[in-house]
């Protein structure tokens, strides 16, 4: 495969799972947002998926619409859903025959829908419910579109490993984000709607109800959120994910550069699998999900350097 | 009273020959179509058509165009009513059309080595040499099975007579092949059992014999050449073509930074290294293709590809210099070049044309320019024309100047009257003038045309001229078997 075809699949990929975690995001504190105004702020999503300073963000945090347009339709803002929606289709449309036709449609539609106009005047005046839920739902068509259609082979590869590596990477810096508004102390206890919103927000809720009869404490989020191995964004499960699908691009042809991002994989994921939130708490858990994130961005720049290097 | 159906009211323009009626009266292969439209509502033809359009949209059958900053997506417009040619009309457009690629892809052969025709006095020299598509680079290189012309796109028009003229040769990167695929898709969807009951013949093989042709070209003799498509990139205004042949054929699309020449061998660029390439089918131009050896601030093309291609490593296709067969100065002799190399008389004939170069054919020109077309001779896409009979007198007199500076690079044809055919605009059928681009693809075992090519029309009321860039649209193009 072209290193250019892997390089796209890979960013096509990684953008529209950035999307998902976006829109999820910014459904949940919408719902959040009608609960309880005084209380209610947008800081925290702001500073996981925006570039803003922080006095932007202060100026912002409180008006609920105006987040809505940034995140979701200002050109300005590089990771706005328009945006990410924009490079992905752009990046299908450069690779269109290594993927089918279907999810070629499927993302060009999308794209249609992003650019329609009636999109932000029902943002800023209707149900914006309605809107999320429809964008939500063209980027779950993409998911299923990609895995009924797409061959087994060397692109579907790269689309799981830029899925998975940017899934793992936005678990952490949201980890990170949420629990440095408790300074990352894991006794201190909040309100509940807090961690049932957020679990909300990461499709989690349901399988912690089930997990842990004792409410919410920050370490058995913890234990969910990084080790959980069912639960599909945790950062161990992803990690696992991405180990899986990076094995299989071995070949006889580029064996150094295989060996040496799957010793990199290998090893992050061993750290995350033989860790446990007493270690993390012992540790502290900013330099942990630092460490984390610092290797999962380590693994990004091995795969650009080894695989997508064209030019 | 009876309901109103598209073809209340319509009515040929005089002196034209048009397509769906004659005399008042509906030709017979246009029956079938006919009736049908007249027994769908206006109302759901509206319908049909605003289809049309969504599934061209979401499709992605678009071309961007780009303006402040932002890209923007357009479709080529479409008629939704057919453009039906019977199976004698195409037999002999084929033959006619076999028969002018054969001589020229005999003249290339020639022209690029012992030049036979320009010795015989047939073609003037001075006329190929002042050719910017002439490259020396290509003199003395020999190409697999002497085929310079892989892929023709020749363009045909109708008199008011009926009588079919070649208007041009495209000879290097033409386009439009999969406006011919996509258009018959989309009938096939807002007109469902209209194409199986008129037996019109399917065209869908074309990626297929293009694909076969490619594969036999590959100078490695291996199982499974590798064969490429070279694509500007996605900023091209063609790129969707060139991602849906790549698709359609199941070979690479790669871009000129995809590519590297090592030791006269062209590599793509690899997950897992370096791959060698056997053959590619390029949709850059000449100009642009290798900067070492044209245009040097290409950033399309791939340094040293050239000089692979000389030494016979990768095949290209089509051939470099193409240009030269199709240049419209040499179209003035096509017919006898057909003549020279295959002893036949010309089936389709050449539009009328005088040379500008020529001072009794320019004073001709001149004296009656109202009746004219001018055209420049390396200039395609409808760009650079003069219509005599729509411009004004200022126009004129400019155009006059830009003339003798280099008369070289003019010629003029005089003003033909195109065929029309019905087009849905507004609700109701109206005529509009049309053309007919049939791809032809010729390969070691012979020349095989698709039954059927691309229409386009001038949307434009009163406009003869189809060009997308123009205002053009195109039509599903039928031929009907017999």
């Amino acid at each position: 495969m072209l290193s250019r075809v892997a390089d796209s699949l890979y960013w096509m990929s990684r953008y529209m799972e950035r999307s998902d975690g976006i829109l999820r995001m910014l459904k949940i504190n919408y719902a959040s947002s009608q609960d309880d105004r005084n209380e209610f702020t947008w800081r925290p999503v702001l500073k996981i998926f925006s570039f803003l300073e922080d006095e932007e963000i202060t100026k912002l945090e409180k008006d609920t619409r105006a987040v809505l347009q940034y995140m979701l339709l200002d050109k300005e803002n590089s990771n706005s859903v328009f945006n990410m929606v924009t490079k992905s289709r752009e990046n299908a449309r450069s690779v269109q025959d290594h993927i089918t036709k279907e999810v070629w449609q499927c993302l060009n539609e999308f794209y249609h829908i992003v650019r329609d106009e009636k999109l932000a005047k029902s943002i800023q005046f209707e149900d914006p419910i309605t809107v999320l839920d429809k964008l939500i739902k063209q980027g779950l068509l993409y998911y299923g579109t990609a895995e009924i259609t797409m061959a087994r082979g060397e692109g579907m590869c790269f689309m799981s490993i830029g899925k998975y590596l940017e899934r793992a990477i936005q678990s952490a810096d949201i980890l990170d984000v949420k629990f440095s508004d408790l300074s990352y102390d894991l006794e201190k206890t909040t309100d509940t709607t807090y961690w049932k919103y957020f679990l909300l927000s990461i499709s989690g809720y349901e399988l912690y109800l089930k997990n842990y009869r004792s409410g919410f404490e920050a370490r058995n989020i913890l234990d969910q959120i990084i080790f959980n191995i069912n639960f599909p964004r945790s950062v161990q499960y992803s990690v696992s994910q991405l180990q899986r699908y990076f094995e299989r691009l071995k070949s006889e042809r580029n064996l150094q550069s295989f060996e040496k991002i799957n010793f990199m994989i290998g090893k992050l994921k061993a750290g995350i699998q033989f860790s446990n939130v007493e270690m993390i708490s012992e540790e502290g858990l900013h330099p942990y999900l630092k460490r984390v994130h610092e290797d999962l961005y380590k693994v990004g720049h091995l795969l650009n350097q080894h695989y997508f290097a064209y030019s | 009273m009876a309901k109103s159906t598209p073809f209340d009211n319509y009515s040929v323009v005089p002196g034209t020959w048009d397509e769906m009626y004659h005399q008042g009266k509906v030709r017979q292969p246009y029956q079938g179509v006919y009736d049908f439209l007249r027994q769908i509502p206006l109302e759901d033809l509206n319908k049909k058509e605003e289809l049309a359009k969504r599934l061209f949209m979401s499709q992605g059958i678009t071309f961007t165009v780009y303006s402040s900053g932002e890209g923007i997506e357009k479709i080529f417009p479409f008629d939704i009513i057919p453009r039906i040619i019977t199976a004698s009309e195409w037999d002999f457009v084929e033959r006619g059309i076999k028969q002018r690629l054969q001589a020229l892809n005999l003249f290339l052969k020639d022209v690029y080595h012992d030049q036979f025709i320009i010795k015989d006095g047939i073609v003037p020299v001075e006329l190929i040499y002042s050719c910017p598509h002439y490259l020396r680079e290509m003199q003395n290189v020999n190409v697999p099975f002497d085929i310079y012309v892989h892929i023709a796109g020749i363009d045909l028009i109708r008199d008011q007579d009926g009588t079919f003229y070649i208007l041009e040769d495209n000879l290097r990167t033409p386009s439009g092949v999969s406006y011919m695929i996509e258009n018959r898709e989309i009938t096939k969807r807002i007109f469902p059992d209209l194409i199986p009951q008129n037996n019109v013949r399917s065209v869908t093989q074309y990626p297929n014999i293009l694909h076969k042709n490619l594969v036999s070209l590959s100078p490695r003799q291996v199982a499974n050449p590798t064969v490429v498509l070279l694509t500007p990139g996605m900023y091209n205004s063609a790129y969707f073509e060139h991602t849906t042949l790549a698709r359609l054929m199941g070979v690479e699309l790669v871009e000129g930074r995809d590519l590297v020449v090592d030791n006269h061998r062209v590599f793509m660029k690899t997950t897992v290294g370096l791959q060698q390439v056997d053959v590619i089918y390029r949709r850059v131009d000449d100009h642009y293709l290798d900067p070492l050896v044209f245009n040097p601030d290409s950033a399309l093309g791939v340094s040293g590809i050239l000089s692979a291609y000389r030494k016979g490593n990768v095949a290209i296709v089509n051939a470099i210099g193409n240009g030269v067969a199709d240049d419209k100065a040499i179209y003035v002799y096509v017919p006898e070049m057909i003549r020279y190399y295959l002893n036949e008389e010309p089936l389709l004939k050449n539009v009328p044309t005088y040379q500008l170069g020529n001072p009794d054919e320019q004073n001709h020109v001149m004296k009656n320019i109202a009746n004219m077309v001018i055209k420049k001779t390396n200039e395609s896409g409808g760009y650079g024309m003069l219509m005599g009979h729509m411009a004004s007198d200022r126009e004129i007199e400019e155009y006059k100047t830009e003339i003798l500076k280099d008369p070289r690079q003019f010629i003029a044809q005089p003003v033909i009257s195109l065929s029309s055919a019905p087009c849905y605009i507004n609700g109701k059928a109206q005529p509009r003038r049309l053309d007919l681009r049939p791809f032809a693809l010729c390969g070691p075992q012979g020349i095989e045309i698709v039954p059927g090519g691309l229409t386009r029309v001038a949307l434009k009321e009163g406009s003869l001229v189809v060009n997308s860039s123009q205002g053009g649209g195109s039509k599903d193009t039928w031929v009907l078997s017999d």
